[in-house]
């Protein structure tokens, strides 16, 4: 966790504390998210009960294009492209499907996906397929939800273009309560909420 | 005589005459696992003969252990199996201690999350009671361990053993009244175990089981039970040839004072009730046979002394 320029845990139960760090750590790493948060701050009272996740986000990275993809060979009146990266091709194939028609668009194996009879546009390696930062922050606050207690269902959300937050109890707590919690959190990690 | 429970692990050659070595000097397989070129035999022998039983094994490269935790079988409670929080630290416990002999069920409570909503419901109530020891696994804060571990052990008449991050001073500090066993540095943890130290944290669980197995043991001494629950497993699958079609890992679970028969109750109650133990005395003589909260398996609770005047 030394990518984070700010991350703290605080709770009044030491041992609790320390878990929570450590729950912290290991869900982030497994989300692969590290990299992606630059503060991050939670406060738990489990007397209360809250669970309280405040942060920002770095940039997060840039968007994902065909050329990230695969390679691309043309063959004739065919396109071929091999696959290097998996991870993002049903996004990929929903793309072509859409640009090409499902007629024309044919993946015999695993690995390659050939474009038959249509010319690929000027540009196409350039065509972006995922950006990144659609989904980071939702992928953050699925992490969040992770990491929060058991049995905290009341949960209130928020994202931005960069701060997010994530409140949640087991109980419906006054508004007011919740907002200056959240607040509060902000102003420890020298952020203002927006 | 007493039986002491055993781990035998050797190899597949020659390993019939291990089972009727075991059977010749009186005690009883539990359970038998063979995988691949390797068995495993769960067992109880006469305590006098683990030298004897030692010496016979050694030629085939077999090693005898003493497992206190085989022929028992555990709950391992657990307030919420929410597919969020995976892995549960749990798991690896009802797994560790399988490794050791245990037989443990998984016991996910419905709405056991949350410290003010948590409850435990008859049915969850009723299939811990059938177990011989429940160990509950409750999470990081002794605020909310203090005030919900009260509400899941309401009408859990099995001993328990309560697990949690809080340390062991902190969990007997705030159970009131006391469970019967404690391991602290155990709450939720997201991840598997794997170091060094959370081995050591499932070793901790295991030590602290087989002190309270011990002590069940030692309390059913005063009043012994009117069968041994090993022999009476010999008996039903004896008894009943339909057993041996049952694909569960033990058809016929062995507790601490009864057995769990994974046949259908209706079905078999009365065949079992009326199997002979020995000339004259029925199962039906020495234990209570009652349908299981578990499924439509049929639990047999064994008699003590006291009130049957029999021992067989």
């Amino acid at each position: 966790m030394t990518m984070l320029d700010v991350f703290e845990v605080e709770c009044f139960e030491e041992v609790g504390r320390d878990f929570y760090k450590q729950i912290t750590e290991t869900v982030l790493s497994d989300h692969n998210l590290t990299a992606v948060i630059s503060k991050l701050r939670i406060f738990i009272d489990p007397r209360l009960p809250i669970f309280v996740a405040v942060g920002t986000i770095r940039d997060a990275g840039g968007a994902i294009r065909i050329s990230d993809i695969g390679s691309i060979q043309v063959q004739g009146s065919d396109t071929v492209i091999s696959i290097r990266d998996e991870t993002y091709l049903a996004q990929f194939l929903t793309r072509l499907y859409e640009l090409f028609g499902h007629d024309h668009v044919d993946q015999p194996d695993r690995f390659t996906i050939i474009i038959s009879e249509i010319p690929i546009p000027a540009g196409f390696e350039e065509i972006e397929i995922v950006n990144r930062a659609d989904t980071v922050l939702r992928d953050l606050i699925y992490a969040m939800t992770v990491i929060a207690p058991e049995g905290f269902k009341v949960r209130r959300e928020s994202y931005g273009k960069r701060q997010f937050f994530y409140a949640a109890s087991e109980n419906t707590l006054p508004e007011h309560v919740v907002e200056d919690l959240i607040s509060a959190q902000f102003a420890l990690i020298g952020e203002e909420m927006a | 005589m007493i039986l002491v429970p055993i781990t035998y692990t050797g190899g597949v050659y020659r390993h019939d005459e291990v089972i009727d070595y075991i059977e010749d000097l009186g005690g009883y397989i539990v359970q038998k696992h063979e995988m691949a070129q390797e068995i495993v035999l769960q067992a109880f022998i006469p305590k006098d003969d683990i030298g004897r039983f030692t010496e016979f094994a050694k030629p085939l490269a077999g090693e005898v252990t003493e497992s206190p935790l085989v022929g028992c079988e555990i709950a391992v409670v657990i307030p919420s199996l929410e597919i969020h929080h995976l892995p549960h630290s749990a798991c690896d416990i009802a797994e560790y201690l399988r490794t050791v002999g245990a037989k443990t069920n998984m016991v996910g409570l419905a709405r056991g999350f949350g410290k003010r909503i948590s409850q435990l419901n008859d049915e969850e109530r009723d299939v811990i009671n059938e177990h011989d020891l429940a160990i509950y696994v409750l999470g990081n804060f002794e605020t909310c361990i203090e005030q919900k571990f009260n509400g899941l052990r309401r009408g859990v008449n099995v001993p328990i053993i309560l697990t949690g991050a809080p340390p062991l001073e902190a969990l007997k500090r705030i159970s009131d009244p006391p469970a019967a066993g404690y391991v602290g540095n155990l709450g939720r943890f997201m991840h598997r175990t794997r170091t060094e130290a959370d081995i050591g944290r499932l070793d901790a669980v295991v030590e602290e089981t087989a002190r309270v197995l011990k002590e069940i043991r030692d309390e059913i001494a005063h009043d012994p039970l009117s069968v041994s629950p090993a022999r009476l497993k010999e008996v039903i699958e004896n008894g009943i040839p339909e057993i041996h079609n049952v694909y569960s890992p033990t058809p016929v679970t062995v507790q601490l004072t009864g057995l769990r028969i994974k046949l259908p109750f209706d079905r078999y109650h009365d065949t079992i009730r009326s199997l002979p133990v020995e000339e004259d005395v029925t199962i039906g003589d020495t234990a209570w046979i009652s349908p299981s909260r578990m499924r439509d398996y049929i639990l047999v609770q064994i008699k003590p002394f006291s009130e049957t005047h029999i021992v067989v």
